[in-house]
Order: C-alpha cells, then structure tokens, then sequence
C-alpha cells in the first residue's frame, strides 16, 4: 500500500489542454460532480417517495400480508444488495485506482479540479444527510402517528433505515477515500486520519448502530406517541457530529489558496529562470 | 460586508487585495459553498426540532401555551447558534440565525407538504410548522450590533424566544377561537385534534396543563416564556459547543495513526 510517497509540487500548467468551457473551475468542467450527482440524489429521493406513495397505505400496513412481502420487503432485499453492491464497487474503486495515482505529481488545474470533484462528493454527502434526517423521518412521524408498528420493517423504515442511512455511511467513507488518494496534501496518510472526517463518518456510522437501539426500544417501551421521545434524542446528539463537514470545506479551500499562492510564486520566479 | 479602511496602510492594503487576480478563485466556490452547505445544516436544525419538541409543531392543537412555548425555542435555536458562530467566524457575516432559519423552513415545509399532507392526509392547516425566520434575523442583528457571543446568547435568546411566540401567534390565533362542538366549548384546533385521532392523542391529553400553571391566574404564558427563554440560552451554548468544537476544531487536526 502506497503511504510514505506522495506528490509533493504541483505545477502550474501554463496553457491548459481542457476545452473552454470544461476546465477546473468550469460548470461542466470540475464542477460537473456536485450538479449532476447531486440532482441524481434529488431524483432517487423522489423516485423512492413516489413508489412508496403507490402501496405504503394498501399493501404496508400488514407485515402478513402476502404482498408486504413481494412489495415492500423485496424493496428492502434490492436496496441491501444494491447499497451493498454500489458501495463496494466505489469504494474498490477509489482504492484500486488511487494507489496508482497517489504518488504521480500533478498539475495545480488538476488538483483543482480534484478538489472541486471533491467538494461536488460533499455535496451529495449533504444531500443524503437532508433526505435521510429530515426528507423521511418526517414521513416516519406521519406514520407511526397513523399506523403505528407491527414489525420493525414498515414502509418509511425500509427506505429510510435499510437505504438511506447507509448510503451517508457510503458517501462520508467514500469521500474520505476520494480526499485520501487523490488530494493527498491535505488528506495523504502520512498525516494520520483527520478528526473532520472522523466526525462526519461516525456520524453517519453511529446513525446506523441507533437503529438497532431504537427498534430495541420500541419493542421494548411501544411508545409510539411522542415522537420527541428520549431514546430518539441520541439520533440527533450523533447527527451533530455531522458538523465536522464544515472542516472539509475549510480544510481544502486552504489548500487552494496555498495552490495560488504556488502559481503566483513559480510565475514571479520564471522570468529570473 | 465592506470593511472599512481605518488608515491609509490599510486602505492600501485592501486596494490590492481587491484588485488581486486569482487563477482559481472565483464567485462559484463561494455559490457552492452557501447552496451546497444548507441541506445538511436545514436536516440538522430539523431533525433536531423533531426529536426534541416535534410533536409540538406537527399539530396546531398541541401548540400550546405551557410545553410549547417551554421546549421549542431550545429546540429550535441549537444549530442556528452553531450557523452563528461559523459564519461570523469566516466572514464576519452576522447571517448564521437567518440561513439556518430559512433552510429549516424550506426541510420543514416540504417535510409538512410531501409527507404529512400528501401521503399521509393530514390538512395542513391542520400540521403547519412554526417558523424562527423572524426570530433569526432579530438573534442575527444582535449579534451585528452587540458583536458578542455572551451578549447575544443573553439579549438574543431572549428576544429570540418573544419573537418566536409573536411570529407564530399570528398563524395561530385563528385557531385559538372558540366553537361549539357536541354540546361544549373548545377552540378549532381542539376540533381537528378530535377528527384526526393520532397515537398521540391519549397521552398529549394526560400531559398538558396539568400542575398548578393550570390556575395561575392566566399567566401560564409569561411563566413559559420565561422558563422557555432560560432553556434557550442553555440551547444557544449547545450549539455554539457544537459549532466550535465539532466544525471549526477539527480543521487541519489529525489522528495521529501508529
């Protein structure tokens, strides 16, 4: 595993090969992964939305029914092997192809790009951290208010819970993949592991292990009257861990400036050259 | 925000970072940063208000003038405080309240719409939120004019908590009149809680206006403010905690791995 060498000079690229229009600091260029990825969150959110809209009231509200299991419980074998699947290809991914990059030095416009690629990753990170805590735990509220709970895997559940809780565990480890190999002076390993990412990934992290908690504690108190309830809070107090997103954007706008800073200097000093 | 030379050194020294060319910065990091940031901090303060006081802003009968009043402006004044600190931090921006607040409304709003009305049913003059947008701005202009965390946390809590309760006030007093339903007299907010049983319904009825606030002489609404206005400074630290510690420590630290 490639973990003492990294690049260390990037190099200001004097005319850049990338077409107007697509470069670094351009929409379609850099930016390209924070519009298009995050409208694609956008557009699961609502597809997931509509689908449960079709059956949550006709077929969810009976765990024995027959077609709970067709239609419900089939979404939740689809979501598991697809955030399953999905997850360990990305990441494998990142792995595979940043420890061949990692080491090669590179050029100021592509580290900026990175890190605008990077900043598109955080925001879908963002994206999934509305729909998964506040886009369906309000369709939760709705429910249990109305339907109250037969089992653990009711409708809102089995799309929040099994779906999108998991994929901010995908997008916060993922991210951190992206920064670990391919912005390697801000996140390289020689480093250590930054606490801004060891905020938001436990976030994420500990979000999941509440589940098991909470459905231990509904089992156990069927208190499906308050929602404000005490053994719901720890969901929030883990979501404030949450804020160590605003180190990313911090961390790596520094590193721009230190980028302008590199240019400017290399500019200054090559007429003396 | 417009800094003000204070001498001509720094006049100077502003003219030439105003009129500085950068190859990379541009107005679209700042674009993403503003836009990108406000679904998590809107799913934050959210999430935030749900768990600790949602079912006093899901439905206008349980908007009332003891628990309401007491818990929600804690909820709700958590994550704009931490917004606060942030953002004065890196810009001097006396905005945090405010983002946050509108973010929350936006979170909120579709929460409200897409989930309670649409696919659940509920009407939604029935399941409205309350609002902290103009509570924002004034706990955001005290801070501009006091330039202090501890004064703001003080003076801003508390008018943050009196303009919660007149914002919201106005939506809610329609449903405060009184009617007669089968033969006694309740409020239009009573009525819906009647034909939308909840779950909640039984045990919102064994914990409301009991105690002896029930007969204090129809201050119970002074006695929740104040209580609520304390518990909101304590709010207003939480978030600030969490703002300082979580978001801004952080930067540049590392775990040191063996």
């Amino acid at each position: 595993m490639a973990t003492g060498a990294v690049a260390t000079k990037s190099v200001g690229m004097e005319g850049s090969s990338a077409k107007v229009g697509y470069g670094p600091i351009d929409w379609m260029g850099g930016w390209k992964t924070c519009i298009f990825g995050t409208l694609a969150l956008m557009v699961l959110a609502a597809v997931h939305w509509y689908y449960d809209s079709l059956y949550a009231w006709t077929v969810g509200i009976d765990a024995a029914n027959p077609q709970f299991t067709k239609i419900f419980m089939g979404q939740f074998w689809v979501e598991v092997i697809a955030i399953g699947a999905g997850t360990g290809l990305w990441w494998g991914w990142l792995v595979r192809t940043g420890r061949r990059i990692v080491a090669k030095p590179i050029t100021a416009d592509e580290e900026v790009r990175r890190i605008a690629v990077f900043w598109g990753l955080i925001s879908m990170t963002s994206m999934t951290l509305y729909v998964m805590a506040s886009f369906w735990p309000n369709q939760d509220g709705a429910w249990h208010q109305t339907a109250i709970r037969d089992t653990a895997f009711t409708p809102p559940h089995i799309a929040m819970f099994y779906f999108w809780f998991p994929l901010g565990i995908t997008m916060t480890i993922g991210t951190y993949l992206y920064g670990r190999y391919r912005l390697p002076k801000v996140y390289g390993a020689e480093k250590g592991f930054p606490w801004s990412f060891f905020f938001l990934i436990a976030a994420s992290v500990t979000e999941m292990m509440q589940v098991a908690f909470n459905e231990w504690a509904h089992s156990l108190w069927i208190t499906e009257e308050i929602f404000a309830a005490p053994f719901h809070w720890p969901f929030v107090t883990y979501g404030w861990l949450a804020s160590g997103i605003f180190a990313l954007w911090a961390e790596t706008i520094l590193r721009i400036m230190g980028i302008e800073k590199e240019v400017e200097d290399s500019a200054t000093a090559a007429p003396a050259a | 925000m417009v800094m003000q030379a204070r001498t001509a050194e720094q006049a100077a020294q502003l003219n030439v970072a105003l009129n500085k060319k950068y190859k990379y910065f541009d107005y679209k990091w700042d674009l993403v940063f503003w836009l990108t940031a406000w679904p998590v901090v809107a799913a934050a303060a959210d999430v935030t208000k749900l768990l600790f006081a949602g079912d006093w802003d899901f439905w206008t009968d349980w908007k009332d003038r003891q628990w309401w009043m007491t818990i929600s402006p804690f909820a709700m004044i958590i994550i704009p405080s931490a917004l606060q600190y942030i953002q004065w931090l890196a810009w001097k921006f006396p905005t945090g309240f405010t983002y946050t607040a509108v973010g929350m409304w936006a979170a909120s709003w579709l929460g409200r719409w897409l989930q309670w009305d649409i696919f659940t049913g509920y009407p939604l003059n029935f399941v409205w939120p309350a609002t902290i947008i103009p509570a924002a701005i004034l706990a955001d202009w005290i801070l501009l004019k006091s330039r202090s965390f501890v004064l703001t946390s003080l003076l801003g809590s508390m008018a943050f908590t009196a303009a919660f309760w007149v914002a919201n006030y106005v939506t809610l007093a329609p449903f405060l009149q009184p009617v007669e339903f089968m033969g006694s007299i309740v409020t239009l907010s009573d009525v819906q809680g009647i034909e939308y049983l909840r779950s909640a319904t039984p045990e919102y009825l064994r914990i409301v206006e009991h105690g002896s606030l029930r007969t204090f002489l129809g201050e119970t609404t002074l006695v929740a403010f104040v209580f609520g206005t304390t518990l909101a400074v304590f709010g207003y630290w939480v978030g600030q905690g969490i703002g300082r510690l979580l978001a801004i420590w952080p930067i540049g630290k590392f775990i040191k791995v063996i």
